[in-house]
């Protein structure tokens, strides 16, 4: 055997062995660049406050809430039935088993939805399914739900059949039954006149 | 910096790729008939033992290609992610092998040296070269019956690394190590083996 296939055969084995030190490039994601842009683009992981209530009134079993916030935050008010994780938390492995799962359709709240919104996006990153983001967040959970808006006189019977909804859901959610009056003229607090007396002109006195 | 695959990413056009396409062509053709691979007894030789050139040379190809892959993923010259994997149907493979490798001990070709064959003008090449072609109509034809052995043990897009649950790098040294000692043994068997003239 002639030297320079020792040489070839120590060459390749060498860049061969090379390959094992090479760092573990593990890398979180799971979804491709390209997958994720277009779920980001896809609206429908926006869930409305009103489908949320609804599926709770009913105790469907196949909807689970978490409650993004803090714990301080979260105790001081959250949706019943919902589990605090906090967002920097969501990633641990003690969560995995809550969010890597196909039975339940996941639904992040927050305050608002962006923090909610980071949360999917963490998530779906990292290959979960059945993720949802409460659209407008406890904000609008609060507008609509906790204190819903009765309608104008002359509104449709659709929002009239909402408004009776969202006001049974507020009893049921353990939120004020009162009515926040609508704002239109009536209700309005009455302005004052404020009445302002024209100086009379005085006739020029002197002369020149 | 760029990222290949190159043709993937589009950084080299679709129109530009097939040209390229073709100079590869070109050149892997000439070294194969300059390397000898276009004259039967060569081939062959590998069954008789006087011969491991076409072991040798397809050890050293996939050996080359998968170090030089995995070290070019690691720099980042290339998403190894995106590289396409052919699916393996189990039993077609293991079937397609066995015909292949009879086809070759009998013809003294494989597909690609048949054409180099053709290329410079050897008998038994243009007449291995017409009957793949029958071989191809006849396939064609009977198709509808073996269909089902044909997509048969379907594993998807499976990479033997990916089977046997360990790292690309992993299985791309034990493959080299593999290789490696292939080409001892082949150097001890041909040692043995009266030398044939051809």
């Amino acid at each position: 055997m002639s030297k320079r296939y020792i040489l070839l055969a120590i060459l390749l084995l060498g860049s061969a062995f090379g390959l094992l030190m090479f760092p573990e490039t593990k890398s979180d994601a799971k979804v491709s660049p390209t997958d994720l842009l277009m779920e980001i683009n896809d609206p429908a992981r926006f869930l409305e406050t009103d489908h949320i209530a609804q599926r709770l009134i009913e105790g469907d079993p196949g909807l689970f809430l978490i409650d993004v916030r803090s714990l301080y935050e979260y105790e001081e008010y959250s949706i019943p039935g919902s589990v605090n994780i906090p967002q920097e938390e969501l990633l641990l492995d003690q969560w995995k088993d809550y969010i890597d799962q196909e039975d339940m359709d996941i639904v992040f709240y927050s305050n608002g939805d962006v923090y909610a919104d980071q949360a999917w996006m963490l998530t779906t990153q990292s290959g979960s399914k059945n993720l949802y983001v409460m659209k407008g967040g406890l904000n609008e959970w609060f507008r609509t739900i906790m204190k819903p808006e009765k309608p104008g006189e002359m509104d449709p019977t659709e929002v009239y059949d909402l408004y009776s909804f969202r006001k049974g859901a507020s009893i049921f959610f353990g939120g004020s039954a009162q009515e926040v009056p609508a704002l239109n003229d009536d209700n309005a607090p009455k302005k004052k006149k404020v009445v302002v007396k024209k100086k009379k002109k005085k006739a020029a006195e002197g002369g020149c | 910096m760029y990222t290949g695959p190159l043709t993937y990413f589009d950084i080299i056009s679709t129109e530009w790729n097939y040209v390229i396409a073709v100079l590869i062509g070109i050149a892997f053709g000439y070294i194969m008939e300059a390397s000898g691979f276009s004259s039967s007894r060569k081939l062959v030789g590998v069954f008789y033992g006087y011969d491991f050139a076409v072991i040798r040379v397809f050890f050293t190809a996939s050996i080359v290609s998968i170090i030089g892959l995995l070290y070019m993923s690691y720099f980042g010259w290339i998403d190894y992610s995106v590289l396409y994997v052919h699916p393996t149907f189990l039993y077609s493979a293991l079937f397609g092998g066995i015909v292949m490798g009879l086809g070759f001990i009998i013809g003294g070709f494989c597909p690609g040296t048949s054409i180099c064959a053709v290329a410079i003008g050897k008998i038994d090449g243009w007449v291995f070269t017409i009957g793949l072609f029958v071989g191809i109509f006849i396939f064609s034809y009977i198709f509808p019956y073996v269909g089902e052995i044909f997509y048969g043990g379907d594993m998807g897009h499976i990479q033997i690394s990916e089977y046997f649950g360990i790292s690309n790098e992993l299985f791309a040294l034990i493959f080299t190590v593999l290789a490696v000692i292939v080409f001892y043994i082949t150097t001890l068997i041909r040692r043995r083996v009266k030398h044939v003239r051809y």
